[in-house]
């Protein structure tokens, strides 16, 4: 008689290895390379995908289960902050502002990384890759939902959030960080991998959400919080997935390893760039404030980054180009970045301010360097101008920089008392940049960027005007109808703090919430 | 009180302290979970409890659902026991591992002579012989201290009744200095063992037909003279290089044997280099560190290998280095690092797991 034998249960890589691989097949009426097109044109040489190591081992029935039953819990705790007025216990209506950027320019980026994701699991040769790029393109779609979702509320009472995604593609300053994403999506697989998996995903992604997830729990804003909470537990996972693409690639041959170091070298530049936003937001925009952006770089990128670059230098690779100039920078992007949409508050979509004395107060401590030399004489010259009656709008158009599109706002490397300008000529044109790092990155692909859409550029070429605009008529003023173009009511949705309707609504409904009158 | 925590698929078994969490038992243990933030909000770190109870401290109620917490998953860097604890990791299984059990044994000592001016062969006959794997290593008994000291064991597995180890004097050291200046032939001593997961990938080297290299560098050498004798003494015939590391002549041990073997086993190279040997020694070996003395021997390139690594952090290092720049990676290297709970709390990058 044969004894019943304990069957030895497989482990966890064992069991997943069967339900993922060896899904495909080598193809016969088409050769693979016509199937994955795009797999070899960026010089990434790989030998064997097999060498692919699942950075997580989630299958689709587990994926849905659990996401499921956490979106159940965020839900329900935006409508409890709903359906309390949970807006009206945020510590001031100028908080509402860091909303508008964050819904305008960061979650439609979601969506583009859905779509980015989706689009370099189709390109991937290799099934494990293939899974984990779905995986991912899966969340990101999701936190685009939940994100629009958890401010949503925020749309029935305040201005300036009620056209996000037209925003994205009109207004002047959201060409920032929709250039950045449009690069990347329009890159090649690995390229998009080491852009968003890597750079973006791991080695930036803390000072983009800490700061705002933070920002919103110190502002008493717990809708935007507990979205924060409920995308960490996915993001745990895009950061692993971001490892395991650079090492395997790293691995695979040693001609990666200058396509690599280029890219992270260009990606990490780019995505630096864009947070120029978040450290403004960071320092000027919460009016309880969680730490500067200079504590957050230190913190995020030099401690934890350094850790990371000092692996990676194992395989060769050495830290991110121009980071004597981001170091010595981070005294000061923020004040100029706060100074630019103060000046064009006339142009943008939400609410710009001087901040006050306790808050100047505040800035010259994080900043004791550089806070009362070079900007609160200029920014109390401001506020005397306002008290005056003189609220300065600057009314030209700036120029903005050819590769991160941000108006040419910085100074030179060492000095802050110069505007830093750089220039290149490619077939008879000029271009113009606002730094090494962006002039550089250009002139490898200068091909891609020429045709970067300059919102400035746009405009006076007339193409940010609605149909049937005559801008050769009597008395003609382009602003308005660039406003228009965009969506942005003028003097609602944008223009000072003070005197706005946001300001005067939210103490006229605090007010009734917490009196009798 | 501590309770027992067994890791599946290991089979590893384990004590957790009253108030540890199953992450840091396991990392003082040297058994990698995958984890990240250590706090209980990324999940990276979630495992199944197939048996036992714990407490789930401050998981948040995003990484670690409800229904989760029904079907008995746990986050291992919030989790602490609260009974016996049966874990289901997301770890690789090693079809080489014995997984043996670790007993208490008493011996005495047969034998202490100067292998070096700093290094002593001990040699300790146990009054019942120990079942271990080649690499691992015991936890001595100390007099007057708290808390044993571990030694790897030199000698080769198939005599389990008389273990040598080679112990380095470290100066101001207790357990090193009472080794060196009072231990003495006869005496008794305490001891338990074996512990480690550093050993041979035996199934691997047969399966991808691989290599092995061994590089040493101090009293490191034990493990791997461990392993390779084991492995010749059975009659393995796949390619053994051991880069044996010190600072001058005087500091080679066992460099006799090791010439022998190599002269009696062509598929065994012995490659012994010195660090500050002087320079008119008549030394016609290799000089310098033994990542060096490696990187010449291989011509940079360390492909088709398996490596295993045992000696002072630095050298570690720097081998690691050496290997991954002559294009050989993490899943092929071993060393016998321990990553201590002190090293999960620092700022390390997660790209490596196990180097």
């Amino acid at each position: 008689m044969d004894m019943p034998v304990a069957k030895k249960k497989l482990g966890l890589k064992e069991r997943y290895a069967l339900m993922t691989r060896g899904l495909d097949w080598q193809t016969t009426y088409q050769p693979m390379d016509k199937v994955f097109p795009f797999a070899k044109y960026e010089g990434i040489k790989i030998h064997d995908w097999d060498k692919w190591e699942d950075p997580f081992r989630l299958t689709m029935d587990a994926y849905w289960k659990y996401q499921a039953e956490k979106e159940k819990k965020l839900y329900a705790i935006i409508d409890a902050f709903a359906q309390n007025n949970g807006h009206l216990g945020v510590t001031d209506a100028r908080y509402v502002n860091t909303l508008k950027l964050f819904l305008n320019g960061i979650s439609p980026l979601e969506y583009m990384a859905h779509r980015g994701f989706a689009h370099v699991g189709r390109a991937f040769p290799g099934v494990g890759t293939r899974v984990a790029c779905l995986m991912q393109s899966l969340d990101e779609i999701r936190h685009s939902q939940t994100q629009i979702h958890s401010m949503s509320n925020y749309n029935k009472y305040y201005n300036g959030m009620h056209s996000f995604p037209k925003m994205l593609q009109r207004v002047w300053y959201m060409s920032v960080p929709r250039s950045f994403f449009d690069d990347a999506v329009t890159a090649g697989p690995f390229e998009f991998m080491i852009a968003v998996g890597f750079s973006f995903e791991y080695v930036l992604t803390n000072l983009l959400f800490v700061p705002f997830v933070s920002g919103a729990a110190y502002n008493g804003d717990m809708g935007a919080m507990t979205f924060g909470f409920s995308a960490q537990s996915d993001e745990a996972r895009h950061m692993t997935l971001g490892l395991e693409v650079i090492k395997f690639v790293l691995e695979q041959d040693p001609d990666n390893l200058p396509i690599v170091q280029r890219w992270i070298d260009k990606w990490t530049w780019r995505g630096y760039r864009v947070l120029t936003l978040v450290a403004m937001m960071m320092d000027y925009m919460l009016p309880k404030r969680v730490m500067s952006w200079k504590e957050a770089w230190e913190v995020y990128f030099e401690q934890n980054g350094g850790a990371l670059f000092k692996d990676l230098a194992r395989y060769g690779i050495r830290p991110p180009k121009w980071l004597d100039q981001i170091e010595f920078d981070k005294d000061h992007i923020s004040h100029q970045a706060w100074s630019t949409l103060y000046q064009y508050g006339g142009a943008s979509n939400f609410h710009t301010w001087m901040p006050s004395d306790e808050e100047m107060d505040w800035l010259s401590a994080k900043y004791p360097n550089t806070f009362d030399k070079f900007y609160r004489p200029r920014f109390e010259h401001w506020r005397d101008e306002q008290k005056k009656g003189n609220r300065f709008y600057n009314m030209t158009l700036p120029m903005l920089c050819q590769t991160c599109q941000i108006p040419m706002i910085f100074t030179e490397p060492g000095d802050p008392t110069q505007t830093c300008y750089r220039e290149s000529t490619h077939k008879g044109m000029k271009y113009h940049f606002c730094s090494d790092g962006c002039k550089e990155i250009f002139d490898h692909e200068p091909e891609k960027y020429k045709q970067s859409w300059l919102p400035v550029h746009q405009i006076y070429q007339g193409n940010c005007f609605n149909p049937g605009v005559d801008p050769t008529a009597e008395g003609f003023k382009p602003l308005p109808v660039v406003l228009d173009y965009y969506g942005v009511g003028f003097g609602r949705d944008n223009l000072d703090f003070e005197g706005s309707e946001d300001q005067k609504n939210f103490a006229a409904w605090r007010g009734a919430a917490t009196t009798n009158v | 009180m501590s309770f027992a925590l067994t890791i599946e698929p290991l089979g590893q078994m384990l004590t957790v302290e009253e108030g540890q969490t199953i992450l840091e038992a396991a990392l003082r243990a040297g058994i990698y979970l995958p984890h990240a933030c250590c706090h209980g909000l990324c999940a990276t770190c979630k495992v199944q409890v197939s048996d036992g109870e714990v407490d789930h401290g401050e998981a948040s109620n995003f990484a670690l659902m409800d229904y989760e917490r029904d079907e008995g998953k746990c986050l291992a860097c919030c989790a602490i026991p609260q009974s016996d604890v049966t874990i289901e990791a997301d770890i690789e299984e090693e079809p080489d591992a014995r997984n043996l059990p670790v007993h208490d044994y008493a011996g005495s000592v047969a034998r202490i002579d100067n292998l070096t001016p700093t290094i002593k062969g001990v040699w300790l006959d146990l009054d019942r012989p120990m079942d271990f794997q080649a690499g691992q290593y015991i936890n001595l008994r100390i007099p007057g201290e708290s808390a044993p000291r571990a030694f790897s064991i030199a000698s080769d597995p198939r005599d389990g009744s008389r273990i040598e180890l080679n112990i380095r004097h470290v100066p101001g050291g207790r357990a090193t200095t009472w080794v060196h200046q009072q231990l003495a032939q006869g005496e008794r001593v305490q001891l338990s063992g074996p512990y480690g997961r550093f050993f041979v990938r035996e199934s691997s080297h047969e399966a991808q037909q691989l290599s092995y290299l061994f590089l040493a560098g101090g009293s490191g050498l034990s493990s791997p003279r461990s392993m390779i004798l084991d492995l010749l003494a059975r009659g393995c015939t796949r390619q053994i290089t051991l880069v044996n590391g010190a600072r001058e002549a005087a500091e080679l041990y066992h460099h006799d044997e090791f010439e022998a073997l190599a002269d009696a086993h062509p598929n065994f190279t012995y490659v012994p280099a010195l660090s500050a040997e002087p320079e008119d020694s008549g030394w016609r070996g290799a000089r310098g560190f033994v990542h060096d003395a490696a990187k010449a021997h291989f011509d940079n390139d360390f492909r088709e290998h398996k490596a295993y690594l045992c000696g002072p952090p630095l050298m570690i290092d720097a081998c690691i280095t050496t290997l991954m720049q002559g294009r050989l990676f993490e899943r092929d290297i071993y060393t016998e690092k321990f990553i201590s709970a002190a090293d999960a709390q620092q700022a390390r990058s997660p790209l490596f797991k196990r180097i």
